[in-house]
């Protein structure tokens, strides 16, 4: 009797578990990212070399070991947009072209704006003039300044000029022209500097209204064809550590009204330089949270090598001006990003366009980042 | 360089598999080849500071064809050639529309030894060609000096920015120095 008791039990819950349903799903269900990001988070900004029309950021985990894990969303860039990610409010804005026939008719530049947490669309503005510049991207064509209440852009036709975008008012309040500078280096309370084409540097403060207050001429400081400056330095408070041709490192002091030069100094021993250790490569240069520069670098250098991939990336304590690491890489790279973090990662993009993940801080390999649906990650923008 | 063995393994190993990421690998690669595999030209002899001087034979047919990266007039060239888009290194493909304004390099003729003014005119109106991705920088500085930067696209004074291939235009025979 027991036993047939436990037999009909038995059979009862086999035949409800193989017979109940699937319960019905939730019609229209959209995820939304944590905020704030979390440290080791990256975005990478895929320009989609062979279809600009439709480039994209990818947001990634770092932390995860597989790709379907790592994926966590998109939002869609045009024609080699420049992009910048606030750091105090939640949201990204993304400088971008579209024509009204996809690669031609009538062109309208906008800012669009993203929210972080959601990855959709808050707002635009339109950017009269058609005058984005468009190359190969970067920090310095796209900027915030003032507590990030103005976003700078740089544009060029190839006159060059700047627009003031009020960020709270959504609104471009002014265009300045410049004189053959080019790019935007945030200067003072208020203001950015540029580099112009004899090297000299031109800085301006603005006032509320995002107009001119004071404009300042640094004469020229470097030489172009000698040793020049890469136009990506690494920020850290508030001074420019400008990476050269030639393996120097080049301060320029942005935290007053104006920039102010101010010393050079070496990246390499006299033997490293015996053979031909250079910078090279496109986002060549970051910097971690603890004041340390980390630099691409490549050997066999020579006159025409400077976006070659580096085989390594070189560590710098910028207050004492000296390396405190070399870090091998497994695979060539081409761009550096660095977490800011107290136990940061270093993304690098290699020259397979997969992101290496090393621990910055001893330089071990943690893992590759690789088959993301992407094609071209030309710059990385580390997740605070 | 032993990362360059690494990079010549690694790129015919694995990157065969994405067109679109080869053809742009491609591009480092090929550069990366003419200034380790053949020293002479054009990176070094640049760095020796020649301005003229006796010319050499090329190593291999690479430096007479448009279509390579090693081509002689390439030395200085940001994208996708037009030789390998319906174009020829002279002449946009068809449909598209040439810049007017752009950036400009100083390679070596190999066969005369003369430093030629090479205008890099970019092809615009259509999507990336995608074929041919080269960038050679001999030369070349950043965007700040924007007549020898090749970062920029340089699709303007066009109907569209949208760049599809660059061209190799002689703009005359580079002159020294005083």
């Amino acid at each position: 009797m027991k036993k047939r008791f436990i037999i009909f039990l038995l059979l009862c819950i086999c035949n409800t578990a193989v017979w109940s349903d699937v319960a019905n799903d939730k019609l229209g269900v959209i995820g939304t990212l944590p905020l704030p990001y979390p440290d080791h988070w990256v975005l990478a900004h895929d320009v989609g070399f062979n279809h600009m029309l439709n480039g994209k950021v990818i947001i990634l985990d770092a932390e995860q070991q597989t790709r379907n894990k790592q994926y966590k969303g998109t939002y869609d860039t045009s024609l080699i947009a420049s992009v910048a990610i606030a750091k105090t409010r939640p949201e990204m804005y993304v400088y971008e072209t579209f024509y009204t026939r996809g690669n031609r008719g009538t062109r309208t530049d906008v800012v669009t704006i993203y929210d972080k947490a959601s990855l959709n669309v808050l707002d635009e503005i339109i950017i009269p003039g058609g005058k984005r510049a468009q190359m190969l991207p970067s920090d310095f064509t796209i900027h915030l300044i003032d507590d990030e209440k103005y976003l700078l852009l740089f544009n060029f036709t190839p006159s060059t000029s700047v627009a003031v975008v009020d960020v709270e008012k959504r609104k471009m309040i002014n265009e300045i022209d410049l004189p053959s500078c080019s790019l935007i280096y945030p200067t003072g309370k208020r203001g950015f500097s540029s580099i112009c084409s004899d090297a000299s540097m031109v800085s301006y403060q603005l006032d509320k209204k995002g107009q001119v207050k004071n404009k300042s001429k640094i004469e020229s400081f470097f030489s172009i064809d000698e040793d020049a400056l890469f136009e990506r330095p690494v920020l850290i408070d508030g001074i420019a550590y400008f990476p050269t041709f030639n393996a120097n490192l080049r301060e320029v002091d942005l935290r007053g009204d104006k920039a102010v030069p101010g010393k050079s100094w070496r990246l390499r021993t006299e033997e490293e330089a015996a053979a031909n250790w250079r910078p090279g490569g496109m986002q060549l240069s970051g910097a971690d949270s603890m004041g340390n520069l980390y630099l691409l670098m490549h050997d066999g250098g020579a006159e025409g090598t400077h976006k070659y991939p580096g085989a390594e990336v070189w560590v710098f304590d910028v207050k004492n001006q000296k390396r405190v690491r070399r870090i091998p890489l497994i695979m060539p790279g081409l761009v550096v990003e660095i977490s800011q973090d107290k136990s940061p990662y270093l993304f690098v993009t290699n020259v397979e366009m997969n992101i290496d993940v090393y621990d910055a801080l001893t330089g071990k390999h943690i893992r590759t980042m690789s088959d993301f649906g992407q094609e071209t990650p030309l710059i990385l923008f580390s997740a605070n | 360089m032993k990362w360059f063995d690494h990079i010549t393994e690694s790129i015919s190993r694995k990157v065969a598999q994405n067109s679109s990421r080869r053809s742009f690998i491609g591009g480092f690669g090929t550069a990366i080849v003419g200034g380790a595999v053949i020293p002479i030209l054009p990176v070094a002899r640049a760095a020796e500071g020649h301005g003229g001087g006796q010319p050499t034979a090329p190593i291999d047919g690479a430096v007479d064809d448009p279509a390579s990266c090693d081509y002689w007039r390439n030395c200085s060239i940001d994208g996708f050639l037009c030789s390998c888009c319906g174009g020829t290194s002279t002449s946009c493909p068809p449909g598209t529309e040439m810049s007017p304004i752009t950036w400009i390099g100083t390679c070596k003729n190999p066969h005369d030894g003369k430093d030629y003014i090479i205008s890099y005119n970019d092809c615009c109106g259509k999507t990336s060609c995608g074929n041919c991705f080269c960038n050679t920088n001999l030369l070349d500085r950043p965007t700040y000096r924007p007549h020898t930067a090749n970062d920029i696209n340089w699709c303007l004074g066009t109907s569209s920015a949208a760049y599809h291939c660059t061209v190799t235009l002689v703009l005359g025979v580079a002159t020294k120095k005083a």
